[in-house]
């Protein structure tokens, strides 16, 4: 799993969030910014004008929202139940015209040793991306919230809206299927 | 010590997660010492989630905080639980313009595209451009009947925008040059490094490798893409099509690229393309794409080995065998089992036949 | 009895073949030959990266005999090259590749169409092509474009 623990928000810039803190909004955009984005990006089968629009949602809705925010849960538990219901909203409402699919995949990888292995990596990246956009959305989202964050089960549960059951048995057959759909990963590389 | 005698398929992330207390994961173990189906699947609940470690997080675009500052300046505060924020959105009025314009120094007219009209009122949003126009990240740019415009990529090339198409700017970074297109045609010249440039469509995006093409999308998102220049990969949810110059390649939404074909081939193997080149080629179709087949059409027939499975597939491999020698390295066996390692080799040999 | 040795080297590296394979700019798997007119590798030397390779580009304008230097770019894999249009797009066109290897020569014949290189057309030989030999392979290029 990705470990960003170290990243989580501190109470105090929240606080001055609620405040009207501009500073403070940046910092925890700053903070989770990537991670909801990639989120989004895997969720609409990598569609990055889809994930642009859904992680400006998410924050505006954050910011106009984080008054009610009562601090008896982690503060990424409930930014990801925001982050769940827009993906599912927005997945409800997308339009033929608005499903742009996309499968290269230009990330650049953390350390790539040469041209070939980055493009071999982000191939990979590809296959990955690809196998998870055939998941039903409900599998799909509580693999992408595992993934990218390093909340607990119990997080998880509360983000989704569901009982930590449900997130086991979603997350395990999500991850069966993705090991199906890649167990060849055959595609033809440029 | 209780052993689960029903399958445990619906724990095994848990499990593999360590988010099992120490009985139940004691318990899990049990169950799978004697139980073959668990622990097979077991093994691909964990090959799936090792799968996701080969995810990068993906830096999300300067472009979002730039909408919601613009969205945060222009909305009126109606939320008493943070009384201070209409004051202190008031005060970061100025700091938020000057935040932009400090940004526009630092990432000046180059994220924003020149586009120049050609013929007929071009417009990019719901702007027409007389002259010269530039177009940004989110917007679109659309031509009708009469319209004709050219927008410049960067520093890497330029896209001909033809009339009755909607073509919408989603990247503009140095490192990812990408467009979207709704529908119409695009003729595209790019001189730049492989993979900067993209242009995502309703059943696929076509990957520059460097070159000069062509990209045709229908209102239903079908579309035909053809080079003339250097090579294409057209990719969809795993399935490749790689399209080399004098090469063309139809689309289809939800389908992804069909089969590559040569713009020389006959037109008896065209037709048969035409017809079976998305879903599995069979019966009577494969026959005639078979023994239409040229040296150069194994451009098809590669990729064909993809698409279709069993005796079929080994037919495939046979008329490539017998239009070409098959190179060291390559068995019938491990072509026949699409090995990675095999197919990749087998590729760049025959494109030397292309 | 050196120069028998060489001879020999040398016969042994065209029994082996040395030559000429051509193709398209995707054969190169290198994105810089995307605007190439094609791509070569040499074939039959033991090391790749030794061979000394070159030609020029022959041409009939107007009726006219033409030369032009060729562009060659080596490509990532060793002996796979680039060869880019460095003649004017009048007249007929043919590149004329020569090359050695330890001691063995070889040479290629590729006419230019309006299309790209013509795979069909073209002529390999164990030896540089002689001026006859290029003035017929032009002669025959423009008979067949002026058909």
């Amino acid at each position: 799993m990705v470990d960003l623990s170290d990243r989580e928000i501190s109470g105090e810039i929240i606080e001055s969030c609620r405040r009207g803190d501009r500073e403070a909004f940046r910092a925890l955009y700053d903070t989770y910014k990537d991670r909801v984005y990639s989120i989004a990006v895997c969720f609409f089968h990598g569609d990055r004008a889809v994930a642009s629009d859904v992680t400006q949602q998410v924050f505006l809705k954050l910011i106009t929202s984080i008054g009610r925010f009562r601090g008896d849960a982690a503060f990424s538990t409930w930014l990801y139940r925001l982050v769940v219901n827009a993906c599912l909203d927005v997945a409800r409402r997308r339009t033929p015209e608005s499903l742009l699919s996309t499968l290269a995949d230009q990330d650049t990888p953390a350390e790539p040793s040469s041209q070939e292995e980055a493009y071999a990596r982000a191939q990979l990246a590809s296959s990955v991306r690809a196998a998870i956009s055939t998941l039903p959305e409900k599998f799909r989202i509580a693999v992408l919230l595992r993934y990218f964050d390093d909340l607990s089960y119990e997080q998880m549960a509360e983000a989704l809206n569901c009982s930590m059951g449900t997130v086991a048995s979603r997350l395990s057959r999500g991850h069966k299927m993705l090991a199906e759909r890649l167990k060849h990963v055959n595609s033809p590389k440029a | 010590m209780t052993m689960w005698t029903r399958h445990v398929s619906g724990k095994l992330a848990t499990y593999v997660d360590a988010e099992l207390t120490p009985q139940a994961a004691q318990r899990v173990e049990s169950h799978m010492e004697t139980c073959a189906q668990c622990r097979t699947e077991c093994d691909r609940t964990r090959s799936g989630m090792a799968m996701m470690e080969r995810l990068p997080i993906i830096e999300a675009p300067d472009s979002i905080w730039m909408a919601i500052e613009a969205q945060l300046r222009d909305r009126p505060t109606t939320t008493p639980a943070i009384p201070s924020w209409r004051l202190a959105v008031a005060a970061t009025v100025i700091v938020a313009v000057a935040g932009a314009a400090a940004w526009r120094l630092a990432h000046p007219a180059a994220t924003r595209w020149e586009v120049q009209r050609l013929a007929g009122s071009p417009a990019i949003g719901a702007r027409p451009i007389s002259g010269v126009g530039r177009v940004g990240i989110g917007e679109w740019i659309s031509t009708d009947a009469d319209s004709r415009a050219v927008v410049a990529i960067g520093e890497i090339g330029s896209v001909e925008i033809e009339p009755n198409t909607r073509l919408r700017v989603l990247a503009t970074r140095p490192d990812e040059h990408r467009l979207a297109l709704a529908r119409g045609e695009i003729r595209a010249t790019i001189s730049a490094p492989p993979r900067l440039f993209f242009v995502d469509t309703a059943s696929g995006t076509a990957v520059d490798l460097g070159c000069e093409y062509a990209l045709n999308t229908d209102e239903d998102g079908s579309g035909l893409l053809r080079v003339t220049k250097g090579w294409v990969s057209f990719e969809w949810k795993g399935l490749e099509s790689l399209v080399p110059a004098g090469a063309s390649c139809r689309t289809r939404p939800g389908i992804g690229p069909g089969l590559p074909y040569f713009d020389d081939a006959s037109d008896a193997m065209k037709q048969a393309l035409g017809t079976f080149g998305y879903e599995k080629v069979a019966g009577n179709g494969l026959d005639v794409i078979l023994a239409e087949a040229r040296v150069r059409d194994t451009l098809t027939l590669w990729h064909l080995l993809f698409r279709i499975a069993g005796a079929e597939r080994a037919r495939v491999y046979d008329r490539i065998a017998a239009l070409t020698p098959v190179p060291a390295g390559v068995s019938r066996e491990k072509a026949l089992e699409l090995d990675p390692e095999t197919m990749k080799h087998w590729r760049e040999e025959l494109a030397w036949t292309w | 009895m050196w120069r028998f040795g060489i001879v020999t080297w040398a016969a042994l590296a065209f029994a082996q073949g040395f030559t000429f394979t051509i193709g398209s700019p995707v054969a190169s798997q290198d994105g810089r030959s995307k605007l190439a007119a094609f791509v070569f590798r040499i074939e039959g030397c033991a090391e790749p990266a030794k061979a000394r390779v070159g030609g020029t580009a022959e041409g009939l304008v107007q009726g006219a005999r033409k030369s032009a230097a060729l562009k060659l770019v080596a490509m990532s894999t060793p002996g796979v090259y680039a060869v880019y249009p460095s003649w004017p797009a009048e007249g007929d066109w043919v590149v004329n590749l020569n090359g050695t290897c330890a001691g063995a020569n070889a040479g290629a014949l590729i006419p230019i169409g309006p299309g790209g290189f013509i795979r069909a057309s073209s002529t390999f030989l164990p030896r540089p092509a002689t001026a006859p030999e290029i003035d017929t392979a032009l002669k025959t290029l423009s008979q067949g474009r002026h058909k």
